[in-house]
């Protein structure tokens, strides 16, 4: 096919074949309207909000501010404590993570389409997660405050009762695209459910569920900082304080140590995450 | 006329290319034998170079490819397409987009490249495309997505995606090692074709010796990185294939020698 066709020749196979050429007109017709939707949706949200070109310069400007009066970060005077802070956070994070990744194990299994095979039981599971999943891990610490009271142990719970249902549900799909093949070889060889579990499909999906466990224990991190300012632990209650008496200097300092930390974690679970995957 | 001199390639301690010269003149169709690991893929990656040689150089019309860079290397890609043995074709495009992806390196220009990011080709570039699928069976796929199709039909869209991008050489990796033999004939008849009709150098690794004896004008064979035969198909006789290998051309295929008797030991009674 060197030769370059000629404006006929093009112009038969256009006439012989048109929808490689361009999409049909309904086609066409149908992503115009959804492009026209979304575009008529973002701009009601920006008028519905009143976002103006002034309003965000004044924004910016006043977060200018702000900025200045960090430089230079500060420990102040109490900066054991922040440190204590800090300490807790991670270890709530890392508790809360731990329990969510195991107790999500199981119930990533029944979710999953290719192992529960009862529609109406994993229909009814996966809605349980979806209703788990809509509460959002400040309202369960809220909750937890008032249940067991102030204190890391309502941090803990928090994190761990609002992940179960996302690392469950992350699990369940993981499952449901290991490869069928290594599966049906367990079934083969005479294996037990539970051992074609155990052999055909957790080797496939562990290091996904590992890679997904790790980057919630650092993703919890994070949160876990939120938690603190309604009262269930760790270095977040020191930074409402502070950003309440304008001492933005210790702000910034508690912030670059929660930075550090994050990459320090993200640093360690990609270590993990080579040498148990090997990848 | 594409020239290799002493190419050598090292993968750690191991030697996959062990000082290779070849001169392979236009329109020749050469099948590259041995068995895995032989250094038969290594060989054609360094010459599209998606390996970098060690050492050596490979000339192509009397000017040295192995040092290019830049738009002048996509350049030479362009010009020898690859052929692979698990087709790697996207699966989520349909064929007919597969097909373009042949000319990307043909469209020159800032506002091309804008266009091939928005997936824009013009209605000449698609006649084109269609056109290809056609000579070789296919145009009834043209807007189905490539992993709807059999193994045979996709290694046939690739053999129309390394053509649009109007190649002097084609190299093709073991096309057909993960075929059946029916598609397997099909698809190195298209070689076979493409060959005599348009005129291209193909260089065809293949496993078996028969096929390279069929379709080919020279055979190349390799063992450890190295060449151990060049010559005519009729040249390589039973004689030369166990002087070269040490086996027969039937252990050669991995047909082992027939079992004697003694096979695996059954506990007593398992199948009764």
């Amino acid at each position: 096919m060197s030769r370059a066709l000629s404006a006929d020749e093009v112009a038969a196979w256009r006439s012989r074949m048109p929808a490689a050429f361009a999409p049909a007109g309904a086609a066409r017709a149908w992503r115009l309207f959804w492009a026209a939707a979304f575009l008529a949706w973002l701009a009601t949200t920006l008028w519905w909000f009143g976002v103006t070109p002034p309003r965000l310069w004044n924004g910016l400007w006043g977060l200018g501010v702000i900025i200045r009066q960090m430089v230079p970060p500060s420990p102040g005077e109490q900066w054991v404590e922040i440190l204590r802070g800090l300490a807790e956070s991670v270890a709530m994070a890392f508790l809360g993570t731990a329990i969510a990744a195991f107790v999500a194990i199981p119930l990533g299994f029944l979710g999953a389409r290719n192992v529960a095979t009862n529609m109406l039981f994993r229909f009814s599971l996966r809605r349980v997660f979806d209703g788990f999943r809509g509460i959002d891990q400040l309202i369960w610490a809220l909750a937890y405050v008032r249940a067991v009271g102030l204190g890391p142990l309502a941090g803990v719970l928090a994190i761990a009762t609002a992940d179960i249902a996302v690392l469950a549900k992350l699990y369940a799909e993981a499952i449901e695209n290991a490869e069928r093949r290594q599966i049906e070889a367990i079934a083969a060889a005479g294996g037990s459910p539970t051992l074609v579990m155990r052999f055909g499909i957790l080797p496939q999906v562990a290091p996904i569920m590992l890679g997904h466990a790790l980057y919630f224990f650092e993703s919890n991190t994070r949160s876990a900082t939120i938690l603190g300012v309604v009262g269930a632990g760790g270095i977040g209650l020191q930074i409402a304080e502070r950003i309440r008496v304008r001492y933005w200097d210790e702000v910034a300092f508690i912030i670059l140590l929660m930075v550090v930390t994050v990459m320090a974690i993200d640093w360690i679970s990609s270590r993990i995450r080579r040498r148990l995957i090997g990848a | 006329m594409l020239e290799i001199d002493g190419l050598t390639r090292h993968f750690g301690g191991t030697r996959a290319v062990d000082g290779v010269s070849l001169r392979i003149p236009d329109g020749q169709m050469v099948g590259v034998i041995g068995r895995s690991g032989a250094g038969k893929s290594t060989l054609l990656r360094l010459i599209n170079r998606l390996v970098e040689p060690t050492a050596g150089s490979i000339r192509f019309g009397g000017r040295d490819v192995s040092t290019l860079r830049g738009q002048a290397l996509r350049d030479w890609r362009t010009g020898c397409a690859m052929v692979f043995q698990q087709f790697n074709l996207v699966q989520r495009l349909d064929v007919l987009t597969n097909v373009l992806i042949g000319r990307l390196n043909h469209r020159r220009g800032a506002l091309a490249h804008l266009a091939s990011l928005f997936a824009h080709f013009s209605a000449a570039e698609r006649a084109t495309a269609l056109a290809t699928l056609d000579r070789f069976d296919l145009l009834g796929t043209a807007l189905q997505r490539a992993d709807t199709l059999s193994g045979g039909q996709q290694q046939r869209v690739a053999i129309c995606r390394a053509l649009m991008q109007q190649p002097r050489i084609l190299l093709a990796d073991e096309p057909i090692a993960s075929l059946d033999p029916q598609n397997a004939r099909v698809v190195m008849d298209a070689l076979r074709q493409v060959n005599r009709q348009d005129g291209l150098t193909v260089l065809v690794n293949l496993h078996h010796l028969d096929t390279a004896r069929a379709y080919c004008d020279r055979i190349v064979a390799m063992q450890q990185g190295r060449v151990m035969f060049d010559g005519a198909p009729g040249e390589l006789t039973a004689d030369r294939v166990a002087m070269i290998y040490g086996v027969s051309e039937a252990e050669f295929h991995g047909h082992a020698a027939p079992l004697t008797g003694s096979g695996i030991a059954m506990p007593a009674g398992a199948l009764a």
